[in-house]
């Protein structure tokens, strides 16, 4: 899919509003992107792909209590800045360690684990991350 | 002189229906055919050949025969209502015609179509939309100022007040003073000043439909053709805001004696806007195309999106009803321009209440006058 869009199927299983969040993360991820980049207010962003305001507005929650974004007033939202490297790193690594270990609990080997870890790493570098 | 407007009018509408309707299918969205999602590529085959060719003969036969009619009309010197005739012949032909394409066309898409949609991410908002609010301005501002003024001087208006005028500016019904006879003029103004208006900034605002994997070539053309529909309404709705409150406040004038009748610039105001109105939507339907067709370029080969895509979403492929859809107004699947979507309750309720004041206004003037 190019660079500028995200899509949006209304027959999948995931909800629309993870969708949106799904996808708007891969384009961050991959640099697409960049900090401070203004997002569509809801309401445009709604209108356009034609779901409920409230199904984006989520989705923009979702980013920015992941971090990815910062919402705005009326104007829509922006991808956040990068924050204290320091912090960010040791977030980050306490969240991976926590997926780690419910990866081991699932019964996963750590070949296994790591042979997911490279192919969303791949994906990422290729992109892929956000459809 | 006014007669002979009235039959030229008759013909040369007779020749701009005749002439959009060979046009439609040409400036259609690739995918569609006559209101229906067959896909890109069954779009342009034989049997969507087939059913264009069938409509092409169709159209220009009823135009033929609309503007032998027309002709008959104007040399019989018939009575001046029946010059609607000919356009009133050629839209009922065209509806049929189209009914019967749109019955063929289903038969080349068995699916229900795509259910995805896409959407810029890119926070761009083309061409803004001040310029649309200051239009909707304009409108409030000028109809406020028309009602204002007129009952401002009700008072001392005489008992004998003008209805109309002639070509030459000059009063030539006049009906006596009531609130309904003078207020009439005004109140329209202020309606269709606020309908215009609202019309203009709910299309800068429209759904955009753009295709899947196509780059930014598709958005590009969606942001143009939305941009320029916009600018067009724009400047189309000033004029005939411009027009209507030139024409309250003179009418008041000149039934204060303060005027013998309209400003001779009036007429050629109106015949410019009709002009304009004509000349700009072809203008822009060959330019640009529906939705922006004429400027995707290579980009027109991949899948519609956004509710064009979807067959469940249109009613006979003209009336586009969803709830989940929050937009007001959507990309037309055959014709040019936007559409209401007919299952957004406030966007319906709202346009209804406009629209019911015009038809309103108009029967309170037939009885008024």
């Amino acid at each position: 899919m190019a660079h500028w869009s995200v899509v949006v199927d209304r027959g999948s299983e995931e909800p629309v509003y993870a969708q949106i969040a799904r996808q708007v993360r891969g384009l961050i991820a991959a640099g697409d992107l960049r900090p401070g980049s203004p997002l569509p207010s809801v309401r445009t962003l709604a209108g356009d792909l034609g779901v409920n305001l409230n199904t984006v507005a989520r989705a923009y929650r979702r980013l920015e209590a992941d971090g990815f974004v910062e919402i705005l007033d009326r104007s829509g939202a922006r991808v956040a800045p990068p924050g204290s490297a320091a912090t960010t790193r040791e977030t980050l690594r306490e969240r991976l360690r926590d997926v780690l270990a419910r990866l081991r609990q699932a019964g996963m080997s750590s070949r296994d684990i790591q042979r997911i870890a490279s192919t969303e790493i791949a994906a990422l570098d290729d992109g892929e991350g956000r459809s | 002189m006014e007669r002979t407007i009235f039959d030229l009018q008759m013909v040369v509408e007779v020749i701009v229906i005749g002439g959009l309707m060979l046009l439609y299918p040409r400036i259609t969205r690739r995918g569609l055919l006559f209101g229906v999602y067959v896909g890109e590529e069954r779009s342009a085959g034989a049997e969507a050949r087939n059913i264009v060719g069938g409509w092409n003969r169709g159209a220009i036969t009823a135009t033929c025969i609309a503007l032998a009619v027309a002709v008959a009309l104007a040399l019989s010197r018939a009575n001046p209502l029946l010059t609607a005739a000919p356009t009133l012949l050629l839209a009922l032909a065209s509806v049929a015609l189209y009914l019967r394409s749109y019955r063929r066309a289903r038969s080349l898409a068995p699916e229900p179509g795509a259910r995805l949609a896409a959407a810029s991410i890119l926070a761009e908002v083309p061409g803004g939309t001040a310029i649309p609010v200051l239009v909707l301005l304009a409108g409030v501002l000028c109809g406020t100022f028309a009602v204002a003024y007129t009952e401002a001087h009700y008072g001392g208006l005489p008992d004998r007040v003008p209805t109309h005028f002639g070509t030459s500016g000059r009063p030539d019904a006049w009906s006596r003073k009531g609130f309904a006879s003078v207020m009439i003029m005004p109140v329209m103004t202020l309606i269709m000043g606020v309908l215009l208006g609202g019309v203009t900034v709910l299309t800068s605002r429209a759904k955009r439909a753009v295709r899947l994997d196509a780059g930014g070539g598709s958005l590009d053309a969606q942001n143009r053709f939305r941009g320029a529909i916009t600018r067009y309404l724009a400047v189309l709705s000033l004029l005939v805001i411009l027009l209507l409150t030139t024409m309250s406040i003179t009418s008041v004038q000149v039934g204060l004696g303060r005027r013998e009748g309209l400003p001779p610039a009036m007429l050629l105001l109106g015949i410019g806007l009709a002009a304009f109105a004509m000349i700009g939507a072809v203008w822009l339907a060959i330019r640009y195309g529906q939705g922006g067709s004429r400027l995707e370029g290579p980009a027109a080969a991949a899948p519609l999106t956004n509710g064009l895509a979807d067959n469940r979403a249109w009613r006979l492929g003209v009336f586009y009803v969803n709830p989940d859809d929050p937009s007001w107004m959507v990309e037309k699947r055959f014709g040019f321009g936007y559409t209401l979507n007919f299952g957004n309750r406030k966007a319906v309720a709202t346009l209804s209440v406009l629209f019911g004041a015009v038809i309103g206004l108009a029967i309170w003037a037939i009885a008024a006058l």
